[in-house]
C-alpha cells in the first residue's frame, strides 16, 4: 500500500491511500493533534463522501481498536513537555553488560543520574522495578534521563 | 495640580464620571458583537461583515454615537491588527511558506494581476490619486485566510483535493502582503518617486533580512521565550510583538508586518502554545478593529459608492474564480474540484479592511473607507454562500471545459 503525503499550509499533512478494495482514503493529520479521516467521493474523486474529526484522545482509540500501538506517540508527547528528555529502549545481549545482573549491581542511578523505569519481558511490562530485580536477555529496559546520562546508562546495561 | 490642567487631559479618564461613560459604552459594543457572533454562527456566516456593520451603525452618522471610548478602541483596533497578523505568522512554518510557493507560485504570479488590476483601474476610473488606486488594488486582491481557512474546516473540505491548492495561493498572499505593506506604508508617506524607491528598497530589505532571520534562527528565538508558565509565555510573546510591530512601523515597514514575522519566527512549542492562547485575544481584539473601522465610516458616504462597490465586486469575483480554477486544473484537479476552488477564494475580509484601514489613517482618499467597507462586506458574505453550496451550483462550461482552463476573467 503507497501512502501519498501533501503538507497543507497551516493546518498540517494530509496522507492517502487506495485500500485494497478500492476505497479512497485520506487522513489529515491537524498541528494540534487532531485527526479527519475522509473517505473520497468515487464520483467526484476531489472532494469526500463523509469525513469524521477525532480528537487525539479519539484517534488513539481508533488506532488501538484498528490493531495499532500508541506507545511511541505518547512517549513522545513527553518528550515534548519536557525539553532535552530522552527516552530509550534499551534490549538487552545475550551476555555481558548486566544480562544476569539486577539493576542495583550496574549502579546506574548513582553513575548516571539516568532511570530504568519499566523492562519488558515476553510482552509484559514490569513498572518501576526495584535495585534487586534481575535483568534477564532479550529484556527490554526503558531508561530515561539527561541525553548523556541515558547514553552512559546504555553502555553499563549493555556492556 | 497646576500642572493637570489644560485641554489633553481633560479627555482622559481621570474623572469617574467620564470612566463610567467608557465602560458602559465599552460594554454595549462588545454585547454588540456577542450578538453578532452568535447569530454569525448561528446562520454560518462569517461574524466580520457583521462587526463592520455594529461599527457603520454606532459611528458618525449612525443610528447612536460612541464617542467617550474612541481612544481605547482605536488602541484596541491597532492591536487587533497586531495580533490578526501574527497569529498569521504563528499558523504558517518556514517550511510551509516554502512548500507554499513551490507548488503556487504561477497561479501565484497570476493572482496579484488579475486581482490588483481591477482595483487599481477602478480607483484611476474614480478620479482617485494613483497611491490611493494602489490601496484599492490591495483590497481586492488578498482574500481572507481567516474567513477561507474557518470554512474549510466548517464544511469538512481539509482532506479535499483541491484544498492544498486554495491553502497554499493564500500563503502566497500573504507573502506578497508582507512586501506590498511596506510599500504602501513609504507611498503614503508621500515621498518622491526616487525618494520612495529607496525607501521602498530599504522596506524590502529589512523584510528580506527578518524573513532570513526568522528561517534561520527561530529555534533560538523561540527558546529564549519559552516559559512553562502561560501568563509568562503570553507576556514575553505580546512584548515582543508590540515591540516588534512598534519598531517596524518606526522603520516605515508597518507594524502588521512586523508583526507577521515575529509570528513566522516562533516555532516550535511556542508556536503551537500561542496557537491555543492568542486566538481569543485576537477575536476581541479583531473584532474591535472591525468596529473601529466601521465607526470611521459615515454610513451616508456608503451611498455614492455602492455601485461601483457592487461592479469592483462582480468582476473581482470572477478573476478569483478563473485564478483559482487555473492554479486548480494546473494541480490536476477535476472540474468540480476546480469550480470549488475558484468559488472558495472569493471572500474577502479582514487583510482588505487592513489595507484600506493604512490608506484612511493617511487620509489618501476620502472614499477609500466606505468603498473598501461596501466591497468587504459584499463579497465577504457572498464569498461565503458561494462557499458553501458550491457544489450545488452547476459548473459552468468554461470550467468544466479541457483540463487545461483559461484564466476565465483575466483580460
Amino acid at each position: 500500500m503507497e501512502i501519498y503525503e501533501t503538507p497543507l499550509p497551516g493546518i498540517g499533512v494530509r496522507y492517502e491511500f487506495t485500500s485494497e478494495s478500492g476505497d479512497h482514503v485520506g487522513v489529515v493529520v491537524r498541528r494540534d493533534g487532531k485527526r479527519d479521516v475522509a473517505l473520497y467521493d468515487r464520483q467526484d474523486p476531489d472532494s469526500c463522501k463523509g469525513t469524521m474529526e477525532l480528537s487525539a484522545g479519539d484517534s488513539s482509540k481508533l488506532a488501538e481498536l484498528l490493531g495499532g500501538t500508541n506507545i511511541t506517540a505518547r512517549l513522545d508527547s513527553l518528550k515534548h513537555m519536557v525539553e532535552g528528555l530522552a527516552i530509550e529502549w534499551v534490549t538487552m545481549p545475550a551476555a555481558g553488560g548486566l544480562t544476569g545482573q539486577t539493576i542495583g549491581d550496574g549502579h546506574i542511578r548513582t553513575a548516571t543520574a539516568a532511570s530504568v523505569v519499566a523492562i519488558i519481558r515476553n510482552d509484559a511490562g514490569i513498572p518501576g522495578p526495584g535495585p534487586g530485580f534481575t535483568l534477564e536477555a532479550g529484556d527490554t529496559v526503558l531508561v530515561m534521563g539527561a541525553d548523556e546520562a541515558v547514553r552512559k546508562a546504555r553502555t553499563i546495561l549493555i556492556g | 495640580m497646576p500642572f493637570l490642567g489644560g485641554a489633553p487631559l481633560a479627555v482622559t479618564p481621570a474623572t469617574p464620571h467620564h470612566a463610567a461613560v467608557v465602560l458602559i459604552e465599552l460594554g454595549v459594543i462588545f454585547l454588540v458583537l456577542a450578538g453578532l457572533g452568535r447569530l454569525a454562527a448561528r446562520i454560518g456566516i462569517p461574524s466580520v461583515p457583521l462587526y463592520l456593520l455594529a461599527g457603520l451603525v454606532m459611528g458618525d452618522g449612525g443610528l447612536f454615537k460612541v464617542n467617550a471610548g474612541e481612544e481605547f478602541l482605536s488602541i484596541g483596533a491597532q492591536i487587533g491588527v497586531v495580533l490578526l497578523l501574527l497569529l498569521l505568522g504563528l499558523e504558517y512554518s518556514p517550511l510551509d511558506l516554502k512548500n507554499g510557493v513551490k507548488m503556487t507560485w504561477r497561479a501565484g504570479i497570476l493572482d496579484i494581476f488579475a486581482n490588483t488590476i481591477p482595483g487599481f483601474a477602478t480607483g484611476l476610473l474614480l478620479g482617485w490619486s494613483p497611491e490611493a488606486a494602489v490601496l484599492l488594488g490591495g483590497v481586492t486582491y488578498v482574500s481572507s485566510s481567516g474567513i477561507i481557512a474557518r470554512l474549510l474546516d466548517d464544511f469538512d473540505r481539509y482532506a479535499n483535493r483541491e484544498t492544498p491548492v486554495i491553502l497554499s495561493l493564500l500563503v502566497m498572499e500573504d507573502i506578497a502582503m508582507a512586501i506590498f505593506l511596506p510599500i504602501i506604508a513609504v507611498i503614503l508617506v508621500g515621498a518622491s518617486i526616487a525618494q520612495g524607491a529607496v525607501a521602498a528598497g530599504a522596506a524590502i530589505g529589512i523584510v528580506a533580512i527578518a524573513f532570513f532571520i526568522s528561517l534561520r534562527y527561530s529555534r533560538q528565538v523561540s527558546r529564549v521565550v519559552h516559559s512553562h508558565s502561560r501568563e509568562l509565555l503570553l507576556l514575553s510573546v505580546l512584548g515582543l510583538a508590540f515591540l516588534v510591530a512598534g519598531l517596524a512601523e518606526a522603520a516605515q515597514v508597518s507594524a502588521a508586518v512586523g508583526a507577521f514575522l515575529l509570528g513566522l519566527t516562533l516555532s516550535g512549542q511556542v508556536a503551537d502554545e500561542m496557537r491555543s492562547l492568542l486566538p481569543p485575544l485576537r477575536d476581541v481584539f479583531g473584532g474591535i478593529f472591525f468596529v473601529f473601522f466601521g465607526l470611521t465610516i459615515d454610513p451616508r458616504d456608503l451611498v455614492p459608492v455602492l455601485l461601483p462597490a457592487l461592479a469592483l465586486a462582480i468582476i473581482t469575483a470572477i478573476t478569483k474564480i478563473g485564478t483559482g480554477a487555473w492554479a486548480a486544473a494546473r494541480a490536476g484537479i477535476g472540474p468540480k474540484g476546480r469550480w470549488r476552488t475558484g468559488l472558495s477564494l472569493i471572500a474577502r475580509g479582514e487583510f482588505s479592511i487592513v489595507i484600506a484601514g493604512l490608506g484612511v489613517a493617511a487620509g489618501a482618499q476620502s472614499q477609500l473607507g466606505p468603498l473598501s467597507a461596501a466591497y468587504v462586506l459584499m463579497l465577504a458574505l457572498t464569498g461565503s454562500v458561494l462557499m458553501r453550496f458550491a457544489d450545488r451550483i452547476p459548473v459552468p462550461r468554461i470550467i468544466a471545459g479541457k483540463p487545461k482552463v483559461k484564466p476565465v476573467g483575466a483580460p
